[in-house]
């Protein structure tokens, strides 16, 4: 059965994504790409290093076949700078994707709301595929929708902390909810995690941190191509309803005849 | 001059504290580090569990900043200074061979950075001196950006205008050490000129991020006073500008009393386990914020401490005025470099220990745009 994933008009096979900063390497950077069977990742344009190849992430990462890049606007403060970041990133990189990453404050790298809603306008009426990372709030979710965005994608806990699925309640909420693909974004350490949200019902994940900074980043990239198939396989075969306590199997309402 | 550090930064509460074993090992897996973490991993007694912190500090930096070392380097403009600085290589009252670059000298400086493929700079001079004051500084600072991306100063303190002027020239962010927040010990070192002024240089990181400038480097140089005192006011203080420059970028970083003219010597040492040990505290205790170390330290020291609490490094630093093109053919270095490693050597290195260096962490596209300003009440 094919189970691929549409985000817009675009035509994804993996529900991983990939960040791609943190690595101690390019080489290992791509090594853990190719062993998760991404299709998409993403790179910040402050990372584009166009004089440089050395110092280059998107120059290796275009060469990959099979996987797509999705420039992020990381290091933008406000929704201006983000516009003018995903100009920037589409003109070099051709993407029709754009990961709307605004987060003023450098050392939290939490999304703020009001620039990223503003610069999502714009963007999606630019004909950007806008993928906006979020705070998991399910108002804001669906007022993106609204405008246009292409996905969401609402944070299970801050960057670089892994601490899992921290929103998971609010994350349920936006998944019940929306009529595009909810990617959870940060947070994440373990492929059990990324299992975990895909049986909650996301529609893929993205990992940087839990994969770069692993102690074996290719191995645990392939972890997570496992966490994330899982995952996905365990929501279409559908979870058996949990309860608090166990089913009697002579039910108390058995002496409810019907009448005969 | 008041005498009276303001309470928000005053480490008094937790500086003859006594700590224990079991106080150390607390403080490493406080949930919520504070002050009394901090004095305690900056203690005497925290000597004793190095390796623990040195552990701890690792993995945190790995978390945050992952298996990457951002790299800079610093260009001097000018080292004219009437500054009265007793550490100071280029104080007024040395005999210092004294330039300062031209247009054209400034190019070829850029020049040879570029070569380097750095996308990060620190442009430094002396004290406010009519041979390099502000309308100078902008314009090299307009000069430097058309060159790379990242443009940043360490001058002297100015007011807000005039940060915001640089600002709007292109500058990132400023570096500006207290050099020590014992005021006495800054009274007896600082013995003529505006630097003199405390609380002038305190209150400039507050004015250069009302100015529009988005990072602020502090740090104190090491061994002018206690270190301890002075490192729990490096804490306070940034503590304090991220409560209240909520969108600023603040970063650490760890110069140390060495050798330079004038034979100046350091009243508190600070050796290298001590310096470690204090680097490992503060990564500790703060998780997210950058932490600096330059080629003042020698090339053992920096490489084992890469990635060991420490997320950014200058390197192949020249620390005279034309120092990069060799235009000038003589001035005097404002203080001794340690690690004189080219830039391949120092990028070789980091690789061989898993590190990637990072030559461009910033783009200029965002360089012109307002920064988002507090509504007006």
């Amino acid at each position: 059965m094919s189970d691929k994933l549409n985000i817009g008009n675009q035509e994804l096979g993996s529900r991983l994504f990939l960040g791609t900063g943190k690595f101690s390497s390019r080489q290992a950077m791509i090594d853990a790409v190719k062993a998760s069977g991404t299709e998409l990742v993403t790179v910040a344009l402050r990372r584009f290093n166009r004089e440089q190849a050395e110092d280059d992430l998107y120059g290796p990462l275009s060469e990959l076949e099979g996987v797509r890049l999705m420039p992020n606007t990381s290091g933008a403060m406000n929704a201006k700078e983000a516009i003018r970041a995903a100009m920037l990133g589409r003109e070099l990189s051709k993407s029709p994707f754009v990961k709307l990453e605004i987060h003023p404050n450098p050392h939290h790298l939490l999304p703020d709301p009001i620039e990223t809603y503003e610069a999502a306008i714009e963007l999606v009426k630019q004909d950007f595929l806008v993928l906006p990372y979020i705070p998991a709030d399910p108002v804001l979710a669906k007022r993106l929708e609204d405008i246009g965005c292409a996905a969401v994608m609402p944070l299970g806990a801050a960057i670089g902390t892994g601490k899992g699925l921290s929103t998971a309640e609010m994350i349920k909420i936006i998944i019940r909810d929306a009529n595009v693909p909810v990617v959870v974004d940060a947070g994440l350490r373990a492929p059990s995690e990324a299992a975990c949200a895909m049986e909650m019902g996301c529609d893929a994940v993205l990992v940087n941190s839990a994969i770069a900074a692993a102690e074996n980043p290719t191995a645990m990239g392939a972890a997570f191509k496992t966490g994330v198939d899982a995952g996905r396989a365990a929501r279409l075969a559908g979870l058996m309803p949990t309860s608090e306590v166990a089913v009697a199997s002579s039910p108390l309402t058995s002496f409810l005849s019907v009448d005969d | 001059m008041t005498k009276q550090l303001p309470e928000w930064l005053t480490p008094e509460p937790w500086l003859n504290l006594e700590f224990s074993s079991a106080d150390i090992e607390r403080a490493l897996h406080a949930d919520s580090p504070n002050e009394k973490t901090l004095a305690a991993l900056l203690s005497p007694e925290a000597a004793n569990h190095l390796e623990a912190m040195a552990q701890k500090a690792q993995a945190i930096t790995r978390r945050h900043f992952g298996r990457t070392i951002k790299l800079y380097t610093p260009l001097y403009l000018s080292n004219f200074c009437n500054g009265g600085c007793l550490y100071c290589g280029i104080a007024a009252d040395r005999r210092a061979k004294r330039a300062v670059l031209d247009e054209a000298q400034l190019r070829h400086e850029m020049d040879a950075i570029k070569a380097m493929h750095l996308e990060e700079l620190v442009l430094l001079t002396g004290e406010r001196m009519p041979e390099a004051d502000v309308p100078y500084l902008k314009q090299c600072v307009s000069i430097a950006a058309e060159y790379i991306h990242n443009v940043n100063i360490e001058v002297f303190p100015m007011p807000e205008n005039e940060y915001r002027e640089l600002a709007q020239a292109g500058c990132t962010g400023v570096t500006l050490y207290q050099e020590t927040y014992d005021q006495d010990v800054y009274e007896k070192m600082h013995r003529w000129g505006d630097k003199r002024d405390f609380f002038a240089r305190l209150d400039a990181p507050d004015r250069a991020l009302k100015g529009g400038l988005r990072t602020i480097g502090i740090g104190a140089l090491l061994g002018l006073a206690d270190p301890r005192f002075d490192l729990l006011c490096v804490y306070r203080h940034a503590k304090y500008l991220l409560k209240h420059y909520w969108q600023a970028g603040v970063s650490i970083s760890f110069p140390r009393i060495q050798p330079q003219l004038g034979g100046f010597q350091a009243d508190y040492p600070v050796d290298e386990k001590m310096l470690a040990q204090f680097i490992f505290a503060l990564r500790i205790v703060l998780p997210e914020i950058p932490l600096v170390l330059s080629t003042r330290e020698a090339a053992r020291v920096r490489d084992g401490m890469a990635g060991l609490g420490i997320s950014k490094m200058s390197v192949a630093s020249k620390t005279t005025v034309g120092g990069y093109s060799d235009d000038i053919e003589d001035s005097t270095e404002q203080f001794s470099i340690s690690d004189e490693r080219n830039i391949s050597e120092f990028c070789d290195m980091l690789r061989a220990k898993g590190l990637e260096p990072v030559f461009k962490n910033w783009d200029a596209t965002y360089r012109e745009s307002a920064s988002y300003m507090k509504p007006e009440a």
